[in-house]
């Protein structure tokens, strides 16, 4: 995945940053997904200003070949559609066949190595579609056919429906997700369009939040608990991929080092991807310490050197 | 833009008594102020577990301002 492109630039305001990256880039504005990481403050005489930083991504050039088209995802699943008040939409490039959600954790359970106790009220630590239960839904049911399609088009009624009143025009497109393990059969709602940069925020934020909303309004249309994905342009898919490098890489030095070594602070769905990436590791064990904004995992390897 | 209809609509869809949903837009300069009322009994429904559902809100709502250099709050009452 070298040649995953992905810079991060600060300038005065977020416009100039944007500019200066795809320059950088040698890229056109729309291969690119922009994630602004610091707004730029502006206060009254110039006193303390911070610079806005924005991280680019190509987006265009595929970082990894095609998965081979499965069973369960085969491309004439892929269904576009276009938001109403949108004149020459952009097309999505050609779906993969399969967006493969890679899950690890839903892999058959191995007895877990000894977790630290304190683990337990980690939301992080519970697979995601456990951790967002609503009251009186009950646990997501098994699907006929019929029901399944339901959810997609439920979904990204109302995903378009947000992105309209958001003001955003942008257009859903709706993929099955390859599933593993016991995760329950879901679409993923992906989001294409200009400027989504917004749309996904710090560190996934704005799209978590997004995600959330959707599936507690799906679910409460359909009366039953809806589990469904909301990504822009595989945003998510890509940073999956990256924590879980970046978790194995920690690991790495945590054991060459014989020391606990500290991530950077990270929003609860991507401290959860760390603690799943690792969980199965023979050398360390994870956990979260901090409050807040400034929760982080540690990476603690099983045999600390003297 | 339309970020009242947006605390409307979902509002509405996850509480029991939709009529009763009402939002108010108050503006302070740069600071608008979403004033969200419900039903008495819907009031958990909008809040959510946690503060959740309000919480995924304001953030929705904060992304959506955020590029105008604007301000935006939501008050649940």
């Amino acid at each position: 995945m070298s040649e995953q492109k992905t810079i991060e630039v600060s300038a005065p305001d977020i416009e100039s940053a944007v500019a200066k990256g795809i320059e950088e880039l040698g890229v056109a504005r729309d291969q690119v997904m922009i994630e602004v990481l610091e707004e730029p403050s502006r206060r009254l005489l110039g006193l303390g200003t911070r610079q806005a930083r924005v991280r680019l991504t190509v987006i265009r050039a595929p970082s990894t070949p095609p998965p081979p088209p499965t069973a369960e995802a085969p491309s004439d699943e892929i269904i576009v559609l276009p938001s109403e008040k949108e004149g020459g939409a952009p097309k999505p490039e050609k779906a993969a066949p399969s967006e493969r959600r890679e899950r690890p954790e839903r892999k058959e359970r191995r007895p877990r190595p000894a977790k630290p106790a304190a683990a337990t009220d980690d939301p992080e630590a519970e697979p995601a579609f456990e951790d967002e239960e609503e009251s009186g839904t009950g646990a997501i049911p098994e699907l006929s056919d019929d029901e399944f399609a339901v959810e997609a088009k439920a979904g990204a009624d109302i995903v378009r429906d947000l992105l309209k009143f958001m003001g955003l025009n942008a257009t859903v497109t709706l993929k099955k997700a390859v599933v593993e393990g016991k995760e329950p059969r879901h679409w993923i709602l992906d989001v294409s369009g200009r400027d989504l940069g917004s749309l996904i925020g710090r560190k996934g934020e704005t799209l978590a939040a997004l995600q959330y909303l959707t599936r507690m309004l799906t679910s409460r249309k359909l009366g039953r608990r809806v589990y469904l994905v909301v990504d822009v342009e595989g945003y998510k898919t890509r940073r999956e991929a990256m924590l879980r490098r970046l978790a194995q890489r920690m690991a790495e030095q945590a054991v060459q080092r014989g020391r606990t070594v500290a991530m950077e602070p990270m929003p609860p769905h991507e401290r959860r991807i760390i603690h799943l990436t690792l969980r199965d590791h023979p050398e360390v064990t994870t956990e979260s310490v901090g409050e807040g904004d400034k929760r982080k995992v540690t990476v603690i390897p099983r045999h600390p050197k003297p | 833009m339309d970020l009242k209809a947006l605390v409307e609509y979902v509002a509405k869809t996850l509480v029991n008594n939709p009529d009763a949903v009402t939002v108010n837009e108050v503006q302070k300069r740069s600071l608008t102020i979403l004033e969200l009322h419900v039903a008495p009994e819907d009031m958990g429904r909008v809040i959510g577990k946690e503060g959740r559902v309000a919480n995924a809100l304001r953030v929705v709502l904060r992304s959506a301002v955020a590029e105008s250099g604007k301000r935006i709050s939501l008050d649940i009452v």
